[in-house]
């Protein structure tokens, strides 16, 4: 098809506003989808059990619909559908780099939430045609006006032209269509130019390997072309071509302007970086795409299975899932207390969550984490910069010359009212705030510099918790600040728990330390002698508990010559025994570290 | 080795709150069903020790009647359980016979029964001379009931009586439980029994105390080291006035104080060469891993097995045992696994089962193999239980020359913790030891646990 007749284009959404029942709307009205094919199966790009259930797409996805418009021609309508959270926002800006124009869809009970607001100003950058669509018109609480007030209040876009649709019932609906057919522009490049085409993601197919998602900037993909990919010069074969509609459908080429699927005989996701160019490898491109970056885990913590024999599953289960997400990387590591185990990286923490959840689920594992930490940067006295992502890699105290650690700017938006709450809260956490601004209808928007440490920990279910589930929060890395960081041990009978080791600020150690040797404390079952429990900042202990002797264990009876019942009673003990875990001379349960590990999470 | 010979009697005029025991409250009629069914069990014992791979011989050192509360039975029916073991095994003239009677049951018609069954030691569950006490765990009697049942047993010529009192029990205080002691002891009986309140699912109370509930009295239970430190009471009063300890749970005295016009009094650091002369014959049978046979509902028995190996057998297993025991600490490995698969057995337990139903239905025994290991480990895990504690010499004439060195490095630890001692060529519980013996015990098990007969094949 000729550029003129292409649009591309993703949906700008925050949780729930709608955009997956807008997506369902727009392919049943192009036929993609018949509604006999929809029936029964809502949501059709959510494929994923986690995506429905969180509402949020992990994936990014990519149809094309053929859409006849009012002016008689025939469209080719590319939508490009974005993961949904804060976690992933580079795979944002890589698909909406691929659109020339984007719907940003508000709800019109709700307003502007942060995230909408950060990938509009992701898309404003990108230069991409911004489509204003108000959503849910059809409730009794929709407030237009308002709506509108605070797209243009907060996001800066005209809302005059906005469109009114309930996606659910459909009303406005052929509208959207027409509007992205008038306002967002065809893509632009030749078919004859050299190959530039990027890929914006990636999966595993069991049967056919990696399946990359692109769109053709410059020139033609074609069927047995042999590409290279430009981050890592490696050279494959194009085997298959093909767009979603929303089935796969394969086809002969794919030229400048579109957008559809490849498989090149690529084994390893982590070839297929997202943000990469493809080029041919007989008349490569001059340069690359740009805004190519590699993904960096930022967040970090231990996994470990409950059941130790369970390690290996544990292992097979993360090999598998890398290769649909080179984004999170692994490597082992071990634990007195918790076994072998691995450390994981993450972009975020729902990023952790979701690999969590699908380790559970798709695999069937009883998992524990240990508290989730960042990647800071030390210097040590001798002038060697290192970064350290574990606890137990953390230097000696003395070593230390200067330890910085990753800064996020957090935008929240939130009602008035709740203000003074989150004010408290981000101070707690050691933000520094860099703007604050009233949006319509009671709304503002704060701007913070927050340590990534501290967002970590607890901070969205506290700031949801204080601002009853009205604050909405969006944040991206923006550099290090220098910080007086320690690592806290937590010490049973002076021997250091390492999976209880954590790197918090000075500040707060003392209250942390407190917090866990008391935890441990009721956890930890009575020895043959008194047990100390201490919190300590290298040699410095700051917090102190004690496990009382065990005084009595003994059977009294003889109960009529019954030795079975005494054996089976002492083997009971013995057994429970063995399935503690011994730190220096000290038995404690396994359980007891789950508990104190899930009590950091609460 | 002359046996010890058990009768469980499961019933009760009420069930205490505290009790784990298979004893229930039930009609006469079924007194009768199960006393007929007791003795055709014991007029069928040569039988069933045959079907058990076990072998005895049929002369009786001690007779224990057992409960539940054996004088709820008619005197009837007690006295036909005594004929029948009278005429089935050899019951030598100086055996010592108990029963175990609650206070209050012992009627004028039942003092005499026990007087032409035999009868000539009562074992009298007080638990407390504190009537609160006793009523909060759902005891019937009172003191003043108590001392009437005292005197009327001396009246009827039974003077060897074993009184038990229970540490920990609700609204216990150290000062009323050093009345307790005090009235025990002012009694001058020769034997007394001190059990400190076990919690488990197997009693009301039990249950309550670990579910917080309040209705058995659970929440006025003493915690564990207030327990622990009344069970530590209670050693050193009786030990003060001659009531020597001679077991975790037992006391006994040397001579029967009405028999000399004055208190004996004996200091505490009095060497124990031997048990006290009031120490129970038929428990020690258990201790020490004599013969024993039990009749009736949860009934425990144990017999040297029919065909002994040879000695050189024996020596060999625990030359073999004592080869492999350092690397049996983590579990069942392979090599553990062959080792048990080749031993041959050293005796043989069965145990009849423990619900009144499954026992008049005919249920058959419950068998357990014991091998030489097994008897090793038995017979340091009980034999620790005394006072008098394990003896190199002894233990290598039963268990082959290399038997005392088999737990070496686990006495060695043990001592290090504070827990065993030892002196003259005895190895003891430390008091402490004592009160943790559950700590000790366990380091005596290899982990294999035990063939249960049908599971491994093995010499039968």
């Amino acid at each position: 098809m000729d550029r003129q007749h292409i649009r591309n284009f993703a949906i700008i959404a925050h949780i729930d506003h709608g955009k997956s029942t807008l997506s369902d709307r727009l392919l049943e009205l192009t036929g993609a989808l018949s509604a006999r094919e929809m029936q029964g199966q809502e949501q059709v790009l959510d494929a994923m059990d986690l995506e429905r259930e969180r509402g949020i797409t992990i994936k990014a996805h990519c149809v094309r619909m053929n859409y006849t418009a009012r002016d008689g021609e025939t469209y080719q309508l590319n939508l490009i559908d974005t993961p949904g959270h804060v976690d992933f926002s580079y795979e944002v800006s890589r698909a909406l780099a691929s659109c020339e124009g984007t719907l940003l869809v508000v709800d019109a009970t709700q307003g502007v939430e942060a995230q909408t607001l950060a990938n509009s100003y992701l898309a404003i950058n990108h230069g991409l045609e911004i489509i204003p669509v108000i959503n849910k018109i059809d409730l009794q609480s929709a407030d237009v006006e308002r709506t509108k007030e605070m797209i243009e209040g907060a996001v800066g876009l005209d809302a005059s032209e906005a469109l009114l649709i309930s996606a659910k019932t459909g009303q406005g609906v052929p509208e959207v269509l027409e509007a992205i057919v008038k306002k967002i522009p065809p893509p632009k490049g030749s078919a004859d130019a050299r190959l530039q085409a990027l890929i914006f993601d990636s999966w595993f197919d069991s049967y056919r390997g990696v399946g990359v998602l692109t769109r053709v900037f410059q020139g033609t993909l074609r069927r047995k072309q042999k590409i290279r990919l430009w981050s890592n010069a490696k050279v494959f074969e194009v085997e298959v071509l093909g767009v979603q509609s929303p089935k796969p459908v394969e086809v002969d080429e794919l030229v400048a302007g579109e957008v559809g699927f490849i498989f090149a005989n690529l084994k390893n996701v982590a070839d297929t970086k997202i943000g990469d160019t493809i080029t041919d490898d007989e008349r490569p491109a001059i340069e690359p795409l740009p805004g190519f970056e590699e993904l960096k885990p930022m967040v970090f913590a231990g996994m470990y299975t409950v059941d130790a024999h369970e390690h290996t599953m544990l292992r097979e289960a993360l090999e598998k899932l890398r290769l649909n997400d080179s984004s999170f990387f692994f490597e082992p590591e071990s634990s007195v207390a918790l076994g072998f185990g691995f450390r994981c990286g993450f972009l975020g923490l729902l990023h952790m969550d979701i690999i969590q959840q699908r380790l559970e689920r798709e695999f069937n594992l009883d998992l524990i984490t240990t508290a989730p930490g960042v990647r800071f940067r030390v210097t040590k006295a001798d002038g060697e910069v290192m970064e350290v992502d574990n606890p137990s890699k953390w230097p000696p105290q003395g070593e230390i010359q200067k330890i910085e650690e990753p800064i996020i700017l957090a935008t929240i938006i939130s009602r008035e009212e709740y203000v003074g709450a989150i004010f408290k809260l981000v101070e707690e956490k050691r933000g520094k705030q860099k703007n604050f601004e009233y949006l319509s209808g009671g709304r503002v928007m704060l701007s913070y510099e927050l340590p990534l440490n501290e967002i970590v920990l607890d901070f969205y279910d506290k700031l949801k918790s204080v601002s009853r589930g009205y604050a909405s929060l969006d944040y991206h890395f923006a550099g290090y600040w220098e910080s007086e960081m320690v690592k806290l041990d937590i010490l049973v009978a002076g021997d250091a728990v390492d999976a209880l080791s954590i790197i918090v600020h000075r500040e707060f150690a003392y209250e942390r330390g407190r917090a866990l040797v008391s935890k441990m404390r009721e956890l930890i079952p009575r020895q043959m002698f008194e047990v100390a429990i201490q919190a300590a900042i290298g040699a410095k202990v700051i917090a102190r508990e004690t496990v009382g002797a065990m005084r009595k264990n003994v059977l009294a009876k003889c109960y009529g010559g019954d030795i079975t019942r005494k054996r089976k009673l002492l083997e009971k003990q013995k057994a429970g025994k063995r399935r503690m875990k011994r730190i220096g001379k000290v038995d404690i349960p396994q359980e007891a570290f789950l508990a104190v590990l899930r009590v950091g999470e609460e | 080795m002359a046996l010890g010979v058990y009768i469980s009697v499961p019933f009760c005029r009420t069930k205490c709150s505290f009790c784990n025991f298979a004893s229930d409250v039930v009609s006469r009629a079924v007194h009768t069903r199960y006393v007929e069914r007791v003795c055709v069990d014991i007029e069928s014992a040569d039988r069933l020790a045959a079907e058990m791979g076990a072998t005895f011989t049929p002369e009786v050192a001690s007779i224990y009647l057992g409960g539940g509360t054996p004088t709820v039975l008619e005197p009837a029916n007690l006295e036909r359980i005594f004929g029948t073991v009278r005429n089935q095994f050899r019951v030598c003239p100086d055996a010592e016979v108990t029963v175990e009677c609650a206070p209050g049951t012992l009627t004028p018609p039942m003092l005499a029964s026990l007087g032409r069954c035999g009868v000539n030691r009562v074992s009298l569950g007080v638990q407390s001379f504190v009537d609160r006490e006793s009523a909060s765990v759902g005891r019937l009697h009172t003191r003043a009931i108590v001392l009437d049942d005292l005197a009327r047993l001396r009246a009827a010529g039974i003077a060897n009586i074993s009184i038990d009192l229970i540490a920990g029990l609700p609204h216990q205080t150290p000062e009323s439980w050093e009345y307790s002691l005090a009235e025990t002891i002012a009694t001058g009986v020769p034997h007394v029994s001190v059990y400190m309140l076990e919690v488990d699912e197997d009693s009301r109370l039990g249950r309550e105390l670990i579910a917080g509930g309040t209705r058995y009295h659970a929440h006025f239970v003493p915690d564990d080291d207030a327990t622990a430190d009344l069970y530590l009471q209670a050693c050193d009063r009786l030990n003060a006035a001659g009531v020597h300890h001679y077991e975790i749970s037992n006391f006994a005295r040397d001579a029967q104080p009405g028999a000399v016009d004055r208190p004996i009094t004996r200091s505490p650091d009095r060497p124990i060469g031997d048990y006290p002369r009031f120490a129970s014959r038929h428990n020690l049978k258990y201790w020490t891993r004599q013969p024993y046979l039990g009749f009736g509902v949860d009934a425990h028995s144990m017999l040297l097995a029919e065909s002994q190996p040879a000695r050189a057998t024996m020596e060999r297993e625990i030359s073999e045992y004592l080869e492999h025991a350092p690397n049996f600490g983590g579990g069942r490995d392979s090599q553990e696994a062959n080792f048990y698969a080749r031993r041959g057995l050293e005796s043989v337990r069965f145990a009849t089962p423990d619900s009144l139903e499954a026992y008049l239905a005919g249920k058959r025994h419950e068998r357990t193999d014991v091998t030489y290991a097994d008897a090793l480990e038995e017979a340091h895990f009980l034999g620790l239980r005394l006072n008098r504690g394990l003896r190199a010499r002894e233990l290598g004439e039963r268990y082959g020359p290399e038997a005392a060195t088999v737990f070496r490095e686990q006495i060695a630890e043990l001592r290090t913790l504070g827990l065993v001692e030892l002196d003259d060529g005895a190895t003891r519980l430390t008091s402490r030891g004592r009160l943790l013996s559950n700590e000790v015990f366990l380091r005596f098990l290899h982990g294999a646990g035990e063939v249960r007969a049908g599971e491994k094949a093995g010499p039968v």
